[in-house]
């Protein structure tokens, strides 16, 4: 929203610099995105009177003798007779009109602050001298207008007068952020805005008075479905005695338009958006005529209701659309005539012909109209007012001024007749709120007095009795955001500053924080993977496509779907970690990367999960592992996750898996549960990632690894007695699993009193295309008591050679 | 100086001085002594002196400039590294434990309960437009603000209001919205959220504490200021916002959106079973990867989620 500095100087008195009061707003109303000093924009911009207009042969232009006052024709043209000669492209450009003159060395306005400002110079175009330039209202940046210069009113210009003073240009542009004023209707309009800069500076606010039509009501014109949808329905009818046709001159109205960012369409469209531009209030105007033919009936019958099914309406810009039960509509009788508070309809379309207008001013329900807005992409002035809430306080008052002011420019001598339709019971009555000045002061942490209270809130038009400490607040019924205490104490603490509130702490008792033990695990596990393991932690995004979930042969139908997803690349949640993976393993090995390890840490889901107890997805947190290496690089790194953590999981052989090839993989199971599996990556699989083998992942679902009973992580035992070491080689058949050699060496050594041990395989060794294979071990031992002699240490390892020999092991 | 050799002798023939003891009147024995121990550890001195410049001799001198030695090969260092967006929500779960305030994690699947009913937006209000939700076809959230949380935050630790006097619980979490991605856009962000209960709380110690929260991330002082926003779940609502602070190149002038923050809603607090007649909250939540991108110097948030190993292996 655009908002004039110098309406709001007319409004309020300010004693303080323009920064400061910038600052002011944006601590105490609204952020301030931007602010533009019109100014300099319109520093070398003249009025002129055109002294004589004539056509250039064989071209659309128009040679043309200006009169900018004496002083500035002497100084800049001194050559034609006592004008500046300018070459004018415009068609309208005539003898005798007052017109925008751009001066040389003048940057044109709509260049201004960008990237290329384009200077006008003194030049010849096509022979002739030309000296500066007539200016169009879009080359002006008032407005788009392109179809001529613009023209001003002898009654307020005349020529050398500066533009920015004829039409209030000397002023700054105020941008501010609308979403934090959601809750705020009454903001949408200067006066209301105003009010609040009054608050904000500590002064009473008076709301400006308005016009007001005086006209006989007429009951049985207005007919609305329900309450829900429109509280408040009011128009007026209008005769008008001359036709009205666009404003010819471009004036401070149009400016002021301008400034807003809308711009002149119609004498009385103008009014109407210059209304809702002071107020909030949106209005539409009709044409009677239309209106009654279209409805078919004597008078009008004017119908609000909801849209029904297949029903279609013509807008106000040809557009055809079709329309959604939520869609609020105003009809003729039965007939949609206007899309309500979005956009009015071709149908009812005033024009140069409109003899008679319905005015019409309404509330509607914003969450009919906020639907209206996101089905059709309508996002007008209007809308934007009404998404807000307008307050039915404004509606037929607003209506009233509007009424009788174009009455009177329209040569009218009354307006007609008036029609309203209330659905909420009159008058209307305002929010009353009983509290205490503790229950302000006691929720910001101030000490404001109960007088600071009572004059803070008065001065936004609030009304108040107060017995000392306590408060009856009645809130104004434009604030329809005004509802219980804390709102009160919010207008007190903004309005005085947040800023301002004394900075205290909240006592603290010594009880240790809990701490979410997923968050910490996760911790653990990252330094373990990144600081010890080597490996890279990545975060991908929690959305991944179908194709991503074919590559991996995940059933799709188990994937939440996003139903609004920004790409089919980003349309299904996740249901596990490792195919993200795989897909940037890939695109880090293209970078030229190798033998690198991926994992990541994140929440996955699958539908076949069901819902927890809150009725949403059961999400599983799950860590996912890639890595350039066979079976055995992945079981390292599980071991070591396993030995560091002090977990004691168990690997068991798998059947089938959508992503490992079983023989080269591995279950993984926590106390008889399984939390995941890890091993080699089907070469099915990693073609599709343009991957070759050997890859391999581990996936393991986190969670039953912070319930599961840890292992206890007794260090060795230390002996005073040395240890003795010796290696031990084993020949096996190939078959024979490696786990059967260690088991039956520590079920040897198990049943020896007081030995300590450690035991460590060193190597697997197996001639190429042989059926035999070498497993050696390290083997340290010592006695707890004694020293160990020679004797006993190969009584020890005949034990060991003998047990091993019935799993067909021999000793090499 | 006397060579090496000379003084072993000397050494040698010191020791036969010794023997010279028991021939001495007793009263002189004690400065005999004393004069042949002290004249021994001058020798021995001297001897070691000697032996340190000889090894030194022997020493050749290296590039000491140079990263690793001559006909060796370069060091390899562990590859491994850690997120830097999991890194920093650490640290600043950390940061808030300090304070006194428990941690959970924000879920990444939810529903319109937890992400707007049970924080008093009204049905089909506009300001749930502002959220840019993604939905499941089930109607699910992906959630939009880590607030989400808020409810479950409030009942879990209700307990805590009779035990102790009040809930103080953050909440860090990926999020989601519905936007346009470009250097500072992304649909996929981190956020923390922060709830305190008791029945004492106030709007100055909602500021006091988030401005304490970025004085121990900094590690200075900074000033502080607010805006007023809007927020259904907060009442009175505010946008907050520090000082540049000196580690980011501030010099007192420019300020920082840290995020949005205010009193509990009392709906909020009765949707959660806690009586807003007798307790009173404040809240507040941020965003994680911009206080990372500010951090490392990092221009595009695009980074974070890229899976490129050039851009993490500088953390």
């Amino acid at each position: 929203m655009l908002i004039s500095l110098n309406e709001l100087k007319r409004l309020v008195k300010i004693q303080i610099s323009d920064d400061e009061l910038f600052k002011l707003i944006g601590s105490r109303l609204v952020e301030i995105e931007s602010v533009e000093d019109l100014a300099p924009k319109y520093k070398k911009i003249y009025v002129v009177k055109v002294k004589s207009a004539e056509p250039i042969e064989g071209t659309h232009l128009h040679l043309c003798q200006i009169d900018a006052g004496k002083e500035l024709n002497a100084e800049v043209d001194p050559e034609h007779d006592g004008y500046i000669q300018v070459v004018c492209g415009a068609p309208n450009v005539k003898k005798g009109m007052l017109a925008a003159w751009i001066a040389p060395g003048a940057i044109v306005p709509s260049t201004f602050n960008t990237d290329n400002p384009f200077e006008i110079t003194a030049r010849p175009l096509r022979g002739f001298e030309s000296y500066g330039m007539l200016a169009a209202a879009d080359e002006l940046a008032l407005g788009e207008d392109h179809e001529g210069i613009i023209s001003l009113d002898p009654e307020t210009a005349k020529p050398g007068d500066l533009l920015a003073d004829i039409l209030d240009l000397n002023d700054k542009i105020i941008e501010v952020e609308n979403k934090s004023l959601t809750h705020r209707p009454d903001c949408f309009g200067i006066w209301g805005f105003a009010r609040e800069v009054a608050g904000i500076l500590g002064q009473m606010f008076r709301t400006p008075g308005m016009p007001s039509a005086d006209a006989n009501v007429k009951d049985g014109i207005i007919s609305i479905e329900s309450a829900e949808i429109c509280p408040c329905y009011t128009c007026a009818i209008i005769d008008l005695d001359n036709p009205l046709e666009k404003n010819p001159y471009f004036d401070k109205n149009a400016a002021f338009l301008a400034k807003a960012g809308m711009h002149p369409i119609s004498k009385i469209v103008d009014v109407t958006n210059h209304y809702m531009l002071l107020t909030g209030q949106p209005l539409h105007a009709f044409d009677y005529d239309k209106f009654i033919a279209v409805g078919g009936t004597k008078e009008p019958k004017i119908n609000v209701r909801l849209a029904r099914n297949d029903e279609k309406i013509v807008l106000l810009d040809g557009k055809e659309i079709s329309l959604t039960p939520s869609d609020i509509l105003i009809c003729s009788n039965d007939t949609p005539v206007a899309l309500a508070g979005a956009m009015g309809g071709e149908s009812t379309k005033i024009d140069e012909s409109t003899r008679r207008v319905i005015l019409e001013s309404a509330t509607f329900s914003l969450y009919n109209l906020r639907k209206t807005q996101m089905a059709h992409g309508i996002f007008s002035e209007a809308i934007t007012r009404f998404t807000k809430g307008q307050p039915i306080v404004n509606c037929e008052r607003v209506m009233l001024a509007a009424a009788q002011e174009i009455a009177i420019i329209a040569g009218a001598s009354k307006v007609n007749f008036v029609a309203r339709k209330y659905m909420v019971p009159l008058p209307l009555k305002k929010e009353v709120i009983a509290l205490s000045v503790s229950d302000i002061n006691n929720l910001l942490g101030s000490d404001y007095s109960p007088e600071l209270i009572v004059r803070t809130l008065e001065n936004t038009g609030f009304e108040i009795k107060s017995t000392g400490e306590k408060l009856t607040v009645a809130a104004p019924l434009w604030r329809t955001d005004i509802h219980i205490k804390e709102d009160i104490a919010e207008e007190v603490g903004r309005m005085l500053g947040f800023d301002n509130l004394p900075l205290t702490f909240p006592q603290r008792p010594f009880v240790c924080p809990e701490i979410d033990p997923m968050f910490e695990f996760k911790n653990q596990l990252r330094t373990i993977l990144s600081e010890r393991l080597g490996a890279n932690e990545l975060l991908t995004y929690s959305f991944v496509s179908k194709g991503l979930q074919e590559k991996v042969n995940e059933d799709i139908e188990d994937s939440y779907k996003i139903v609004n997803s920004i790409s089919p690349e980003l349309e299904c949640f996740r249901q596990s970690i490792v195919p993200s993976l795989l897909d940037k393993l890939r695109a880090n090995e293209k970078s030229g990367y190798k033998d690198f390890t991926l994992y990541e840490i994140n929440q996955v889901s699958k539908k076949s999960w069901g819902l927890t107890d809150e009725n949403v997805p059961v999400v599983q947190t799950e860590l996912g592992l890639t890595l350039f290496g066979d079976y055995f690089l992945a079981k390292h790194i599980l071991n070591e996750l396993a030995n560091t953590l002090a977990l004691k999981l168990d690997v068991k052989p798998i059947d089938n898996s959508n992503i490992l090839e079983p023989l080269h993989a591995g279950a993984i199971y926590l106390e008889g549960a399984r939390i995941g599996e890890f091993g080699e990556i089907k070469s099915s699989v990693l073609k599709r990632f343009k991957l070759t083998p050997p890859i391999s992942s581990v996936r393991i679902n986190l969670e039953p690894c912070l319930f599961a009973k840890k292992s206890q992580k007794a260090a060795i035992k230390l002996s005073k007695f040395p240890f003795v070491s010796r290696d031990l080689t084993f020949r096996v058949k190939t078959e024979t699993n490696y786990i059967d050699i260690e088991s039956g060496i520590k079920s040897v050594l198990g049943q020896i009193q007081n030995i300590i041990y450690v035991l460590e395989p060193i190597s697997i060794f197996r001639k190429p295309d042989g059926d035999e294979k070498n497993i050696s071990f390290h083997l340290e031992i010592a006695n707890e008591t004694k020293t160990l002699d020679s004797h006993e240490i190969s009584d020890i390892i005949d034990k060991i050679t003998n047990n091993l020999k019935t799993l067909g092991a021999e000793v090499v | 100086m006397s060579s090496l050799e000379e003084l072993k002798l000397e050494l040698k023939n010191l020791g036969r001085e010794y023997a010279k003891i028991k021939t001495l009147p007793e009263a002189e024995r004690k400065s005999f002594g004393e004069k042949i121990n002290s004249r021994k550890a001058a020798i021995l001195a001297a001897i070691r002196e000697q032996e340190e410049l000889a090894e030194s001799a022997d020493i050749k001198p290296i590039d000491l400039t140079a990263p690793f030695g001559e006909n060796a090969k370069p060091f390899k260092t562990a590859s491994g590294t850690k997120h830097p967006l999991a890194t920093e929500l650490a640290h600043v779960a950390d940061i808030y434990r300090q304070m006194g305030f428990s941690v959970i994690e924000a879920r990444q699947l939810d529903d319109e309960f937890h992400m707007f009913d049970s924080l008093n937006f009204p049905k089909e209000h506009p300001a749930r437009d502002g959220y840019d939700t993604f939905r499941t076809s089930e109607g699910f959230i992906p959630p939009a603000h880590t607030s989400t949380m808020q409810y479950r935050a409030l009942t879990r630790f209700r307990d805590h209001l009779d035990k102790y006097g009040q809930i103080a619980v953050v909440v860090p979490g990926r999020v989601f919205r519905n936007e346009d991605v470009d250097a500072t856009h992304e649909h996929t962000f981190y956020q923390c959220e922060g709830v305190f209960v008791s029945k004492d709380a106030t709007l100055g110690q909602m500021l006091a504490t988030w401005k304490n929260f970025f004085e121990t991330y900094y590690g200075q002082k900074l000033n502080i200021k607010t805006q007023p926003g809007f927020f259904p779940f907060t009442e009175p609502s505010l946008e907050f916002q520090i000082e540049k602070p000196k580690a980011l190149g501030g010099k007192g002038d420019g300020w920082l959106e840290m995020g949005g923050c205010g009193m509990i809603h009392p709906n909020v607090l009765k949707t959660a079973g806690i009586d807003p007649n007798i307790y009173k909250g404040f809240a507040w939540g941020g965003g994680i990867d911009r206080l990372v991108m500010l951090k490392y110097g990092i221009n595009d948030v695009r980074y974070f989620e890229s899976g490129k190993l050039e851009f993490l292996k500088e953390f």
